[in-house]
């Protein structure tokens, strides 16, 4: 008989969860679900939103902690280093957690949550779900934060091959502790439509925030230009643009439909709830990314499992998300982009979206994503516990003034953390019991 | 001569106690009694009324001792009222099934606040976890009819689950808000 395998209690910790929806909270909430699967016992922490604080339970029993810390930028808490090692040390306590995995560069709170857990030995996993950059003031200072987070992490986990390697280039983690474990797709909620969309005219299809680093300025070129270029063409009568999204960029494409006189042609929807993504995606051929910076994009693989035809930009981690037969790729330009939707119009007739929705299945998985991630769970746990002045070495290797004010906050968290160990013992919080959701067979 | 049965526990410094009799049934949580506490508001207390002294013989001019050893008293008396009022000695529970609950609160100076809620008014009884800035811990809630919020059972205290249980489940067995079979299961034994 095979060995059973090793329960981990694991709390994702981030800033980013739901009700706000987006990548990483997709990414956290499907992979939670997958773990609980698994056996593995699960608790998410993150900020209260609006009047959703404390503590919330999700499907299969998913419970979540939502702290009273009001967000002060971005869906961020305030930094305050160590306001949250009370709560953080109560919840790991009496969740009886195992691996704290920490998720996003920018969430202060999974930056505290993996300082605390450190300095209270226990071992934690880091996944980065963005690219940043290496010369503006405000990636330079988000460089050195992750340097000081991840100088005493026990692994990394990142979306992408380029990813990883902008991780490494940013942290100075050792590459054979960093895993690349991508993103996946909830196929069952983007399955193509029953009817395929009429061939009369072809449908673009945009969905993604107005903002600059999701390229909204080369929409504005690019989509009076495809409309020149087809006003009426073989196999479709004109080209139409479906613009989904809001932002601060919004004002610029609606500027550009009014000079082209284009309103009959690129319809624009403003924001668009995640349930109704699928309904605008199935309306439409094809799916157009003009993302400037990207580690993975998950709305390609929506788009695709909805069975249209990808366009995008050749950024970041996009050319490692679909097969080449899947996606034609373009240089962040408005020419290259519109030579990209034109071979995408031309080869559109051999597209075929069910086979595509059936490709999707397979190739992206969540259950896969939770077995991979068990395996950086496992490795983690068998990883050695260093001591305090071990640790302390490895700050020191942050920089000559940095790595010194590193100890310093380390010092300082270990001393608060001794402190609260004698203010409330771990045996005065009280334990929680596990409970788990046996479904009746009928 | 009426039955009674007196029950009692103790865990994470609190103790319960359960004084059931046939008309009604008193459960009684009784906080920790902590030394370090103790020490500290004594010696609080303490550096308080010396700095009220040093002020009055140092600082201000042509001070009696009289006046020093009267404010000092005073001081100290207002100290002993403000600590009296603040700390609660008790937080009782009384159930009576036919009429309602009652919420008391005994404070160490001796006063008792008293909040009785008909049974017609509780719609049900709830034991939830808490979540604050700093910590988390066992709730024990009623629903009331024409509140907008939850009315805590015990105002001061936060009493463990294992304490709270017992009284959540006299309350329910009193509102006749029994739990219909529910399909989560307790993997821990201690909470069944």
């Amino acid at each position: 008989m095979g060995q059973q395998k090793e329960r981990h209690r694991i709390l994702m910790v981030s800033d980013f969860f739901y009700p706000n929806f987006g990548g990483v909270e997709n990414h956290i909430y499907y992979l939670s679900q997958c773990l609980l699967k698994l056996g593995h016992k699960v608790a998410v922490m993150t900020h209260a939103y609006g009047n959703r604080s404390g503590v919330r339970y999700m499907t299969g029993g998913l419970k979540v902690y939502y702290i009273p810390w009001t967000p002060f930028l971005m869906q961020n808490t305030l930094p305050t280093f160590y306001g949250t090692l009370p709560i953080i040390r109560t919840i790991l306590i009496r969740e009886k957690i195992s691996l704290v995995h920490g998720h996003q560069a920018f969430s202060t709170l999974c930056h505290e949550a993996l300082m605390h857990a450190r300095t209270m030995g226990y071992k934690v996993v880091f996944t980065d779900h963005s690219l940043y950059g290496f010369s503006d003031v405000g990636s330079i200072h988000m460089n050195k934060v992750l340097q000081f987070t991840l100088a005493d992490v026990t692994e990394a986990i990142c979306v992408s091959h380029t990813s990883k390697e902008n991780t490494v280039l940013r942290s100075g983690l050792p590459p054979e502790k960093v895993f690349v474990i991508p993103n996946a797709v909830d196929t069952a909620m983007f399955k193509p439509a029953v009817e395929r969309p009429s061939h009369d005219e072809i449908v673009i299809v945009v969905i993604s925030r107005l903002v600059y680093r999701k390229g909204a300025d080369l929409l504005v070129e690019v989509i009076p230009e495809v409309c020149r270029l087809y006003p009426y063409v073989k196999i479709c009568d004109k080209v139409r643009f479906i613009i989904g999204g809001d932002g601060p960029k919004r004002v610029r494409l609606e500027e550009m439909r009014e000079k082209h006189s284009l309103q009959d042609r690129v319809e624009m929807l403003g924001a668009v709830p995640h349930a109704q993504v699928r309904s605008v995606l199935v309306s439409g051929h094809i799916f157009l990314n003009s993302s400037l910076t990207e580690a993975f994009c998950i709305a390609i693989l929506e788009a695709a499992s909805c069975g249209l035809l990808t366009v995008s930009t050749r950024v970041g981690g996009v050319p490692e998300v679909l097969p080449d037969d899947m996606v034609v790729l373009a240089e962040p330009d408005p020419s290259d982009m519109v030579r990209a939707i034109k071979k995408a119009i031309s080869i559109l007739p051999t597209i075929d979206p069910q086979v595509m929705h059936n490709r999707m299945k397979g190739l992206y998985d969540w259950h896969d994503v939770a077995k991979r991630t068990e395996i950086v769970y496992d490795r983690a746990l068998k990883c050695t516990n260093q001591s305090l002045l071990g640790r302390f070495s490895r700050y020191l290797s942050c920089g000559a003034w940095a790595g010194k004010l590193f100890c310093l906050v380390m010092a300082i968290d270990f001393l608060l953390w001794c402190l609260l160990q004698i203010w409330q013992p771990a045996e005065h919080i009280e334990e929680v019991p596990d409970f788990t959701l046996s479904h009746d067979e009928d | 001569m009426v039955d009674s049965d007196l029950d009692s526990d103790s865990c994470l410094g609190y103790n319960y106690l359960r004084d059931c009799k046939r008309s009604h049934d008193i459960h009684h949580i009784l906080p920790p009694t902590s030394a370090f506490y103790t020490i500290l508001l004594l010696c609080f207390s303490a550096l308080l009324i010396l700095a009220t002294a040093f002020y009055l013989v140092f600082l201000m001019e042509e001070t009696s001792v009289f006046i020093v050893l009267w404010s000092s008293l005073l001081l100290a008396l207002l100290v002993k009222l403000l600590l009296r009022n603040t700390i609660i000695s008790k937080e009782s529970v009384v159930v009576m099934p036919a009429f309602g609950v009652q919420l008391e609160t005994h404070y160490a100076g001796g006063k008792i606040n008293r909040r009785f809620i008909p049974v017609d008014k509780i719609l049900k009884p709830l034991l939830l976890e808490c979540v604050t800035p700093v910590t988390c811990y066992w709730n024990l809630s009623l629903i009331v009819r024409g509140e907008p919020e939850l009315t805590s059972v015990f105002k001061g205290l936060r009493p463990p689950a294992t304490m709270l249980i017992p009284i959540w489940k006299a309350l329910c067995a009193a509102t006749d808000k029994v739990e219909e079979k529910s399909n989560i299961t307790v993997e821990d034994g201690r909470y069944s």
